[in-house]
């Protein structure tokens, strides 16, 4: 496993990103504890995980457009919410 | 910004450390379930007065993960609510806890983190070798022979097992009188250990005897010495040396207060309200606990105020102002409050003055004996670069 | 730097502010605590002030007063020519009694609701009238909303005395038009007290309080600890505000937020608006002619509690 840094965002864009990254360990976390039992409230978790997912994935395809970052087949992108600062993980 | 919220939710522990600033601590407050709720029912719906954008949801005892049963209810209803209320901090919270280490292993605790992984900060206190250690952190019951009996054993098996689960695990050592001769060999057997940032303060209590401030100056240039020769300035950190301490401050710009105390929150068995776990009565030997509110009847605003208009110059005494290494010396509102002449936050204990001045002589060694090395080696532009921050940590 | 000394020449006299007198019983103070009293005054060169109870006092009082120059603080039912000052504690009282006197009328918040427009009358004949609200600090929002009208009606009366040509002195309303810098209180810094018990006090309402908060006493001496704190160069929030009428009452400061330096959001709201009508009044004023033309004007603030910018002072 190779790990390249091939670019950055801007802090707003990092920001976003992670208040989504947090919000879907929060989903996850909350899925550990909710039940079916509770219909309402697991209604309204299951919606919102699917919400969070497709934003998350969103912000990615974005920035993925307007930064053109180098790809790999079966590689995978990290950002570093230090830094902005975007990895590209490939083997 | 985030909002430190504690749960006092045990004010029991195995050990009884001799430095321990709880002087009320006891097996008989414990908090309720009902009190926690109520406690977080009102804090969840007083949302327009909690606007900060984080929350660490801070618990601590006594010994905390005596509780792991309520915590771990505790959690789980925050997590519920906070959703269930579409409140802010759903998106920005952690579940943060000092520990002592000792029940860390145990089925129950470690289910418990396996469940909250991305949400938990936990510190573990070891204070350093097996020696220094056992000096102050002994358990309450002493061993058959009537000898103390040291913690170190119990906590030390538990470290590789929590730096897999938290791989940049911070532990937190406090330095008292007695242990000033330790300080050299207990943060280099810490890093042994694999602890990557050790972080120490003094006790702010006046418990320093004369000669003391030259002891320490003295610890503290050894390990300056054994830290630059031996490269562990590189991956390692220890939150005695920093640049930024050991300057003259202005009195107008440089005027903040240190502590946070009336920015956090503490409640307590009782659902009493506090600025900081220090107000709480266990905490106190002279002064009768400063409480702030109650679960029932919320926070009474006034008395927030004269925490958060707070600043430097109004508390110090003149030697404080005139200061020409005032930077980073530390103060805690709760231990002010405590040995003030009267009821007040408003007068600063200098009882570690001396020990910040030797520190801050051992700080400048440490700064020059390192940059006159990467000098000559000619790595001090990357050293600069790549430095690793360690963010001040006093309570 | 102190310059005043109050004596409360027994439990039961009268109180002249915020505070209450919870002692029923009458207790004189000593003559021999008196003498040494008067003496400690002469001796730190302070102004003394006696506060009288509602009973006359034996004639060997009176004479060991009289050794020192002082002024006399006296409840209605014992007003007299040697009275300097005349506390009413009710709305029951005689204003034709009262001319060029200085009033201090203390009064709950709901009965100055209700009969402040009696005080027409009484600016019109006295010398000078104090108004304290005695529950100051248990004003609600919607209280302080009505005592913004109740000043602005008061305000009326008193311009109109103004345009009458007289020139009513009245805490709530003029003094702020006349003052250039804080003029509070300043217990424990300018003033202290000596109780009827041989103690020093900062103010009356410490003594009350409770006895064991005294701050010395006649043998040893002042020793009053955290002393700065009193002063207004060690209140945040007062030492920046321009309420200058305001009376920075250090036991309502301590009672409400556990600090002496710290007043409580009642209280400043309550200053603010009488500050603020203040300055309505002089606006109005000056609309009419010249009025007070080497006085500034008073700004317009967009805030009730100085709190509220408190953090962008720092």
């Amino acid at each position: 496993m190779t790990r390249k840094l091939v670019g950055q965002v801007t802090p707003e864009e990092k920001n976003e990103i992670q208040a989504l990254f947090e919000r879907r360990n929060g989903l996850n976390e909350l899925a550990k504890v909710l039940t079916a039992d509770n219909a309402e409230l697991y209604e309204k978790l299951v919606a919102d995980m699917g919400e969070t997912g497709t934003k998350f994935q969103n912000w990615w395809d974005r920035m993925a457009q307007k930064y053109n970052w180098e790809s790999s087949p079966n590689g995978n992108w990290e950002i570093n919410f230090d830094t902005c600062e975007i990895f590209l993980n490939a083997e | 910004m985030a909002k430190n919220i504690t749960f006092i939710v045990t004010k029991d522990c195995q050990l009884a450390c001799k430095y321990c600033y709880l002087v009320g601590k006891n097996e008989k407050e414990q908090m309720s379930w009902e009190t926690a709720k109520a406690a977080i029912d009102y804090i969840l719906s007083h949302e327009d007065e909690f606007r900060e954008e984080s929350v660490i949801w801070d618990f601590i005892g006594g010994e905390p993960f005596m509780e792991i049963d309520l915590i771990d209810k505790i959690c789980d209803y925050l997590k519920t609510e906070m959703f269930r209320r579409n409140h802010h901090w759903f998106n920005s919270y952690r579940f943060s806890f000092s520990t002592n280490g000792i029940n860390y292993h145990t089925p129950k605790v470690q289910e418990f983190i396996k469940k909250n992984i991305s949400h938990l900060s936990i510190g573990i206190t070891i204070d350093g070798t097996e020696r220094k250690h056992d000096l102050n952190r002994i358990y309450k019951q002493s061993n058959p022979d009537g000898s103390e009996h040291g913690s170190y054993r119990d906590v030390v098996r538990n470290i590789p097992l929590w730096l897999e689960q938290f791989p940049g695990g911070a532990t937190k050592v406090t330095i008292s009188s007695p242990d000033i001769p330790y300080i050299k060999e207990s943060v280099l057997h810490l890093y042994s250990l694999g602890i990557h940032e050790v972080n120490i303060n003094c006790v702010f209590e006046d418990v320093w005897q004369e000669g003391d401030d030259k002891l320490f100056e003295d610890q503290l240039m050894q390990l300056a010495d054994a830290i630059i020769d031996g490269g562990y300035y590189t991956d390692y950190a220890c939150s005695f040396y920093s640049e930024n301490i050991g300057k003259p401050l202005d009195p107008e710009l440089e005027n903040q207060n240190w502590c946070g105390a009336g920015k956090m929150l503490a409640v307590d068995a009782a659902g009493m309200f506090y600025p900081c776990t220090r107000f709480a009565g266990y905490s106190l030997r002279e002064k009768k606990p400063l409480i702030i509110g109650n679960v029932r009847d919320g926070i009474d605003k006034n008395k927030l105020r004269p925490f958060l208009t707070l600043d430097r110059m109004t508390q110090s005494p003149d030697k404080c102002k005139t200061c020409e290494v005032a930077s980073g010396c530390a103060w805690c509102q709760g231990e002010n409050y405590d040995a003030a002449a009267t009821s007040t936050v408003y007068q600063r204990a200098t009882a570690i003055c001396l020990m910040h001045k030797a520190r801050v002589r051992a700080n400048n060694y440490y700064w020059n004996k390192l940059y006159r090395k990467l000098e000559l080696e000619g790595q001090r532009e990357q050293y600069e670069k790549n430095k690793r921050e360690v963010k001040p940590v006093d309570c | 730097m102190l310059q005043y000394l109050v004596i409360l020449l027994d439990d039961t006299s009268t109180s002249y502010c915020h505070y209450g007198v919870n002692k029923k019983e009458r207790r004189l103070i000593s003559l021999d605590h008196l003498r040494q009293g008067i003496r400690f005054g002469m001796v730190e060169n302070l102004m003394i002030q006696f506060v009288y109870p509602d009973y006359a006092l034996p004639q060997e009082y009176l004479d060991v007063i009289d050794t020192i120059d002082h002024s006399n603080i006296k409840p209605m039912a014992v007003l007299d020519n040697d009275t300097d000052i005349v506390v009413l504690n009710s709305w029951d009282y005689d204003a034709s009694k009262l001319k060029d006197a200085v009033v201090v009328l203390r009064t709950g918040w709901k009965q100055l609701n209700e009969n402040h427009g009696m005080l027409k009358d009484l600016l019109a004949v006295v010398q000078r009238l104090n108004v304290v609200i005695t529950d100051v600090e248990r004003m609600t929002d919607s209280d302080r909303e009505q005592y913004k009208t109740v000043l602005a009606s008061l305000g009326k009366e008193v311009e109109q005395l103004y345009v009458d040509g007289k020139s009513p002195q009245f805490n709530l309303l003029t003094d702020r038009m006349m003052l250039t810098a804080m003029n509070n209180c300043n217990a424990g810094d300018t003033t202290i007290t000596l109780a009827p018990n041989g103690k020093f006090y900062t103010c009356p309402a410490f003594y009350y309080e409770e006895e064991s908060n005294s701050v010395g006493d006649l043998d040893s001496g002042l020793d009053i600890k955290n002393k700065q704190l009193y002063r207004l160069d060690h209140a945040p929030i007062c030492r920046k505000c321009d309420a200058w009428q305001c009376r920075r009452c250090t036991w309502l400061n301590r009672k409400t937020t556990l600090e002496v330096n710290t007043p409580s959001h009642e209280q400043c709201v309550a200053a603010h608006l009488e500050r603020n009508a203040s300055r309505d009044l002089m606006l109005s004023l000056r609309s009419k002619g010249t009025f007070l033309p080497d006085k500034e004007e008073i700004k317009e603030l967009t805030y009730l509690d100085p709190f509220e910018i408190a953090t962008q002072w720092k």
